[in-house]
């Protein structure tokens, strides 16, 4: 092998999200931690190696959900004071509304777990653990619409073109494998097969270099794009079409003397690696009954949130950084009472199980698992409000989202809003603090996690972000 | 991290070091960095967060007595220079910068070098990109006999200083390969391989730079990167990413190249076309450059936020594409680098506000403005198309007369029969013709499944007799006021219409003037030219137009409800009609005045017949006119109706079909103010439209709007544009421009390894009229382009990055050229330039899984194999393998290049149905082609991809190789077919499919060769 690299060049023009990895093996031996990520990270002792982060695309409804608001019965049908509203910016949807009429849940709320968290009917799972959860109540963003909001929570920047936490994460620390990738994406629809549309760019790496940007995972056709070999030609064709391109690549290198040759040569060996490992990762055949009493039967199909569930684990136990679902039709300007339910049942059973997984693997106490959407949703009816129909508008002032596992401190409720549920009063958590939060866990100060592009230095948080201490473990 | 930052600066210094440890320090190349990057943020242009009164970006200042009596500069004394005492501070308290502020600390090399600057005299030198080029007259050099033009002596004069030795020039084949696909962006045929190599005459390589500059090839491998800087694509970006049309534009940049217009003409056009005097279809087609960045159409944003977000994007774009500033720093504070105050981000805004657009956009094509941009070929038709409804309708006019008398005959037969007529193609919806008695509290559903959706035209036609003021006449929507779908009413007695998606904001919503009358019978009409506008909406009472209020316009969107039809119900309970109605009539078509006005008439055409000609009314003379041209005219005559229909409606319909293309215009001007922290609703001073002040003055003889900016950018002493752009031109040849941070030339901006090279590249661009075609021959005609590229171990360390080029540039193509590659090289490109947008194969449900809907509809025949610059961008789900292979998401201006080396990269290349196809393909022509042994097929296809004959090691590789896959497949020829089973070209049946499968298990191994991928 021919050997003049510089750390310069391994670092510089060469360096490859997968392929550093079996470039720093060249050079330094095997050495199974992190690979791939930045000299001098993390910048202290983390508390998680990695994320699982469900977001639940389109604005769950959080006062049918987790923050309990009995009070609200007592107004039911009245118009939203315009001292609780404070001329907060509305949505175009309903800014033209002629009234604002309140409407409570129609859904139950009871305590559960030695905390007493407050969880809705509609989660039985998820209040099965509440004592394993860390629940935000006073999330808040400034987007009110879902591109810019979702954005501003995988970027923080409500206008495309920065990267994604993911993409940070895979930049500053790598992955611990080196056969995927460290930042995985995975998609669910809503049963419903509607809900907002997603775009490539929440898992893309913006002005960082591309080999950052999350590799989705598929549940049509290859799971990693091009992963299979074609029909006709079989692994050992492969075996032996790599061995003759490695043998002319190596001739060129050793007459170019172009070290990016060596670096493609290492590519295509971990693209070899991946048509073995990836396939393994996602047959789910193996895994026992126990595993789909746990996730449900939903997790047998796939493309499900329960199938994306559970093969969030599987990744986790590979050594993948950063693994992100999507799950789709949390949108429920209409017809919510019928509607909330069904995105409930897609996702409650797998994402309590989930984290029960984790835990009886040893591995809830190094992994973050993150739960929420972009935004919550009014206390106001949009649209037609009758007896058992209501609709809720985008609302950016409080929305809650629930943590659990490394960093955290499990069965903590934290934040608090009005009567109305419309503003927070307690313990506010702006969309930077939480992301500072993130990093926190993984070991990063997210003040110093910047990369400089159009001579500016870049970071997640921009020139934000507190932490938020009181949730940490 | 901090290491990590810190190995990069180092490798810099290792190469522009040496000359900086030799030579007296430099401020703008040693010491500008430093403040810039470490003490800038605080001491700097930015006002508002400048600490201690401190600055160091200015030298009066920094070299002036602060209040506290400490001087930060003392020129010739570093130890009295508070700069100097505070850097190298033991004091953790007092070092700057301070840890807190998240910068590194100066590392000992920094700090000494700073030393050196002031103890040397500390002398100041204004930032170089902001002064103007002069042309330097090139070195004198030892290696006199290498230097072919300018560029080499600069380059080799450097060599000459860092000891280092030019390479020998490129092999001929290498040679021929580089430069035509940096060129053309598509590799060398054979035979364009063989001509080069046997034409050793003076000139043969320049007659090959000559021939490619020539290529319409050329303008479009000049066009994709000028598309990444535009930030074109075919969708409109921000959440549903709806589809928009821009290719008009696209292909006026590739005509543009083509005919190599002068690069200040190219801008003129593209920031101003529109307000030339006398502007041509053409340069208002340019300036869709500024309308080609993302729009968002989701239903509920705040308007303003997103227009000042276009705005603004116009103004980075600008900056980042002709200026190589980041003027978007200065968005919601002053420049924390440059001397960029925030207004000035603002002065510059405001030249691009004036635009009559929309920050809510439709979603299913071209917002305004936006033009027809009717190609050539569009133009020749419909002057045909014209001439042919012209001739119609001379045809018609001759048959007047003919007309009358043969009418004037048939009304004397019309008398006696018992006849009538009405305008024909209506539906009755199935409801009984008597009149229907209404209560107010119930409606009659009908079960007609006539549909409508909000481009479809219609009329609604009924007799009404109210007996109260509100009440629904006709319905297909959701039962209350506010519900989805069409809705015609009385209103307060007014005649109604509601065309709804989501009353709040997506909705048509119009009424007449006037009331109606009560307890009267009155016929009402509506109809609606299916245009989205309440302008195509008119309402008829008893046949006559009555005027009508437009009361909300925002029909942008497909409707939904799966609701009956209704009579006398659909919006609600309030709105139950309250009397009778009955003759209710729907036409799926926009009915003319004149077929309304018969409508409500009761006389029969027998009636109307009788009556003496001079006492028909209008209506009576159009009922008798429509029905005898309906049913009862002469062939010939009605013949000539029917041709004139029909060439009018071909007109029409080849005319909608023309492309369109958003440009831009100016409207009424707005107020422009400064908006603090950049936040839409967060205005503070008035600005008007001004350039930068620390660049050069905008001179009075030119307009204060676009047309004036475009000129200032253009302008002789403008110090950025020529120097940005011949840099970008460089890194495109070269990997890596003279500046490398080829969208930054300000303070944050690396300095350029060459600045005497690029100012005078820069120059004589200027000078030569802005010639692009020129400038780039230069740049290939040199002896620095020609070098070889192998890397030494030498080169290696000194050089790694070849910054100084004392070898050619090797490095790999980018994604389109990949791409392009392989379709050219295995004969299936479909050569064609321009026209709309076109989809290639893509792995299913990618789409899908976003979005939902319909998905990608992958084209067949030559959409699959057209050059990829023609690839169908969606921008939030862009072409995967594109986007593998590094191209820019075309979301916002992009310039840069970046090169990635991935596994995905890898298992795109040998498993995506393109490059199979392609190898299948390019296996067939090495059998066909390549002649009749093994070993000269395997020529063929090394020369075809390689533009090179294999060596004799490659070949035995490729040939061991390929037996190993004949025997495979000779023992399962069921596999070969399998395998040659890929893509939708056919495949040639003359050849055995084991020979075939093994060629193209070896032609895919070709493609992925590190050199298949690589400019060498």
């Amino acid at each position: 092998m021919n050997l003049h690299l510089t750390r310069r060049h391994l670092f510089g023009r060469a360096a490859t999200g997968l392929g550093i990895a079996a470039l720093a093996e060249l050079l330094q031996g095997k050495e199974r931690t992190s690979t791939g990520g930045l000299p001098g990270l993390p910048h202290f002792a983390p508390k998680a190696r990695r994320v699982i982060y469900l977001f639940q695309s389109g604005g769950p409804s959080q006062m049918e959900l987790f923050d309990y608001k009995p009070r609200l019965k007592d107004f039911q049908g009245a118009d939203l004071p315009e001292s609780v509203r404070q001329g907060q910016r509305l949505t175009g949807m309903s800014a033209t509304q002629s009234s604002f009429p309140i409407v409570p849940s129609v859904f139950q709320f009871a305590r559960h777990g030695k905390s007493g968290a407050w969880v809705s009917e509609l989660l039985p799972h998820t209040a099965k653990i509440a004592d394993q959860l860390t629940i935000v109540k006073s999330v808040h963003t400034e987007a009110i619409n879902h591109d810019p909001a979702v954005t501003f929570l995988q970027t923080g920047s409500q206008i495309a073109g920065r990267p994604s936490i993911g993409s940070w994460l895979a930049y500053g620390l790598g992955a611990e494998t080196q056969d995927l990738p460290a930042f995985v994406v995975m998609i669910s629809p809503g049963k419903g097969g509607g809900g907002q549309p997603l775009y490539d760019r929440l898992w893309g790496s913006g002005f960082l270099p591309t080999r950052y940007q999350g590799v989705k995972f598929r549940s049509v056709g290859d799971p990693v794009l091009y992963l299979s070999n074609p029909r006709g030609f079989d692994t050992e064709d492969r075996r032996a079409y790599l061995n003759a391109l490695g043998e002319l690549n190596q001739m060129k290198l050793e007459q170019s003397g172009d070290p990016e040759i060596s670096t493609r040569i290492s590519q295509y060996e971990m693209a070899f690696r991946m048509q073995s490992s990836v396939p393994e990762l996602t047959d789910l055949s193996k895994e026992p009954q126990a595993t789909f009493d746990l996730y449900g039967e939903d997790a047998r199909a796939p493309g499900t949130f329960a199938a994306n569930c559970l093969l969030a684990r599987r990744l986790a136990e590979r050594g993948v950084r950063f693994i992100q679902l999507y799950h789709r039709d949390w949108d429920h300007h209409g017809k919510l009472p019928a509607e909330l339910p069904k995105r409930c049942k897609d996702t409650d059973q797998a994402s309590a199980a989930l984290i029960q997984d984790l835990k009886q693997r040893g591995m809830l106490d190094d992994t973050l698992v993150i739960w929420g959407g972009e935004f919550g949703r009014t206390v106001y009816c949009q649209g037609r409000l009758t007896k058992d129909d209501y609709g809720r508008d985008h609302h950016p002032r409080c929305f809650t989202m629930w943590l659990a596992g490394g960093g955290m401190k499990p069965g903590v409720t934290m934040g608090e809003t009005d009567d109305f549920c419309y503003n927070v009063v307690r313990d506010p958590v702006h969309v930077f603090d939480m992301q500072a939060t993130i990093l926190h866990c993984l070991g990063i100060d997210h003040a110093r996690l910047t990369y400089k592009y159009m001579g500016r230095y870049f970071r997640l948080t921009d020139v934000h972000g507190n932490l938020v201490k009181d949730i940490l473990g | 991290m901090h290491n990590w930052k810190r190995a990069g600066l180092l490798a810099l210094s290792a190469v522009l070091g040496n000359t900086a440890h030799a030579a007296r320090v430099e401020f703008n190349r040693d010491v500008r960095p430093i403040f810039s990057d470490r003490c800038f943020s605080c001491h700097g242009p930015d006002s508002v967060n400048r600490k201690a009164q401190l600055r160091l970006d200015q030298e009066a200042a920094a070299k002036a007595k602060l209040a506290d009596g400490k001087t930060p500069i003392v020129p010739g004394d570093a130890e009295k220079s508070e700069v100097y005492r505070r850097i190298s501070s033991n004091s953790k308290a007092l070092r700057m910068p301070p840890a807190y502020a998240g910068h590194d600390p100066l590392t000992p090399k920094e700090v000494d070098t700073i030393r050196r600057w002031l103890n040397e005299g500390a002398v100041w030198q204004k930032h170089w990109a902001f002064l103007e080029p002069v042309r330097p007259a090139p070195p004198q050099v030892k290696h006199n006999a290498w230097v072919r033009n300018a560029v080499d002596a600069f380059i080799v004069s450097r060599l000459e200083n860092e000891g280092l030795e030019p390479a020998p020039e490129a092999d001929k084949a290498t040679l021929l390969r580089r430069v035509t696909l940096d060129l053309t962006g598509l590799p060398p045929t054979p035979s364009e391989a063989d001509a080069f190599l046997k034409d050793t005459t003076h000139g043969a390589y320049e007659r090959v730079v000559d021939r490619l500059l020539a290529s319409t090839h050329y303008a479009e491998r000049m066009t994709i990167r000028w598309l990444e800087a535009a930030r074109y694509a075919d969708t409109n970006g921000y959440q549903s990413d709806g589809e928009r049309s821009m290719w008009r534009w696209r292909d006026w940049v590739i005509s543009a190249f083509d005919r190599n217009m002068p690069f200040d003409r190219f801008t003129i056009g593209q920031i101003a076309g529109d307000l030339l005097p006398n502007a041509t279809l053409d340069d208002r087609i340019a300036t869709a450059f500024h309308r080609n960045h993302r729009t968002s159409a989701e239903g509920g944003i705040v308007e303003e936020e997103f227009r000042t977000e276009y705005v603004a994007d116009r103004v980075e774009t600008t900056s980042t594409v002709w200026l190589g500033i980041t003027l978007g720093c200065a968005r919601c504070h002053d420049h924390k680098y440059d001397p960029l105050p925030q207004r000035d981000f603002y002065s510059m805004f405001a030249f691009f506000n004036n635009v009559p657009e929309r920050g809510l956009v439709y979603n299913f094509g071209n917002e305004e403005p936006f033009i027809k941009a009717p190609t050539p070929e569009n133009t020749t038709r419909l002057a045909e198309l014209d001439a042919e409804a012209a001739a119609a309708q001379e045809h018609w006019d001759a048959l007047q007369g003919r007309l009358r008398k043969e009418q004037r005959k048939w009304e004397k037969s019309a008398r006696a029969r018992q006849v009538d007529w009405t305008v024909p193609g209506a539906s009755d919806l199935r409801l009984p013709e008597q009149s229907l008695r209404l209560d107010g509290v119930h409606g009659v559903e009908s079960k007609d499944p006539l549909k409508f959706d909000y481009k479809d035209p219609f009329t609604f036609a009924a007799w009404i007799k109210p007996d109260s003021p509100n009440g629904v006449i006709l319905s297909k929507s959701e039962d209350y006021f506010e519900g989805e779908g069409h809705q015609w009413f009385l209103m307060d007695g007014k005649l109604r219409l509601h065309i709804t998606r989501r009353f709040t904001d997506i909705s048509l919503r119009m009424e007449t003037a006037q009331p109606l009358k009560l307890h009267e019978w009155q016929h009402v009409a509506i109809t609606y030219d299916g245009y989205r506008k309440g302008v195509g909406v008119h309402m008829y009472v008893n046949g006559e137009p009555w005027g009508t209020k437009i009361l909300f316009d925002e029909l942008t969107y497909p409707l939904g409800p799966k609701e009956p039809w209704r009579v006398g119900a659909g919006a609600g309970d309030k709105y139950r009609f309250k009397g009778e109605i009955k003759g209710v009539r729907v036409y799926k078509t926009a009915l003319t005045p004149e077929q309304v006005s018969v409508l409500p008439l009761k006389e029969t055409i027998s009636g109307i017949a009788a009556m003496p000609a001079a006492s028909r009314n209008a209506a009576q003379q159009h009922k008798l006119r429509f029905c005898f041209l309906d049913k009862y005219a002469p062939r010939e005559i009605r013949g000539g109706l029917h041709g004139l229909e029909e060439t009018r409606t071909a007109r029409r319909k080849y005319y909608e079909a023309i492309p369109t293309v958003m440009i831009m215009v100016e409207g009424k001007p707005r107020e422009t103010h400064l908006l603090r922290r950049g936040a839409y609703d967060q205005p503070g001073e008035k600005v008007t439209a001004r350039t930068p002040a620390v660049l050069p003055p905008f001179k009075p003889e030119w307009p204060n709007n676009r047309l004036g900016l475009a000129k200032w950018l253009v302008d002789r002493s403008n110090p950025l544009t020529a120097r940005v752009t011949v840099n970008r031109f460089w890194a495109m040849l070269f990997g890596t421009g003279l500046v490398k941070t080829v969208t930054d030339f300000g303070s944050q901006g690396e300095w350029p390894v060459h600045q005497d090279l690029l100012d005078w590249l820069a120059v004589e661009f200027m000078d030569s009229g802005w010639n692009v075609k020129g400038i780039l021959k230069t740049i290939v005609m040199s002896n620095t382009y020609r070098q070889e590229s192998r890397v030494t171990p030498e080169l290696l360390r000194k050089d790694p990055e070849n910054r100084l080029l004392a070898r050619g540039p090797r490095f790999r193509l980018p994604a389109e050229m990949i791409r392009d590659q392989a379709l050219a090289a295995s004969g299936l490109l479909v050569d064609r330039a321009g026209g709309p947008s076109v989809k290639p194969y893509q792995p299913p449900g990618l789409w899908q899984e976003l979005t939902g809907g319909h998905g990608y509809v992958e084209d067949s025949g030559a959409g699959l194999y057209r050059r990829s610059l023609y690839t169908y961008w969606k921008r939030t789900i862009a072409p995967p393998a594109m986007i593998t292979f590094d191209s820019p998401t075309r979301e916002t201006c992009i310039v840069r290049e970046t090169r990635t080396n991935t596994p995905l990269q890898a298992l795109n290349l040998m498993n995506d149905e393109t490059y199979l196809e392609a190898a299948r393909k390019l296996a067939e022509r090495a059998m066909r082609e390549g002649g009749a042994a093994e070993e000269q097929r395997v020529r063929f296809l090394f020369r075809t991809v390689l533009a090179r004959a294999p060596q004799d090691r490659e070949d035995q590789v490729l040939t061991k190789t390929l037996e190993q896959f004949r025997a495979r497949y000779a023992r399962h020829p069921e596999a070969a077919e399998k395998f040659l089973n890929q893509g939708k070209s056919p495949r040639d049946p003359s050849f055995n499919p084991v020979e075939l499968a093994a060629y193209t298990g070896i032609s895919s191994l070709i493609l992925n060769l590190d050199e298949a991928v690589t400019k060498e």
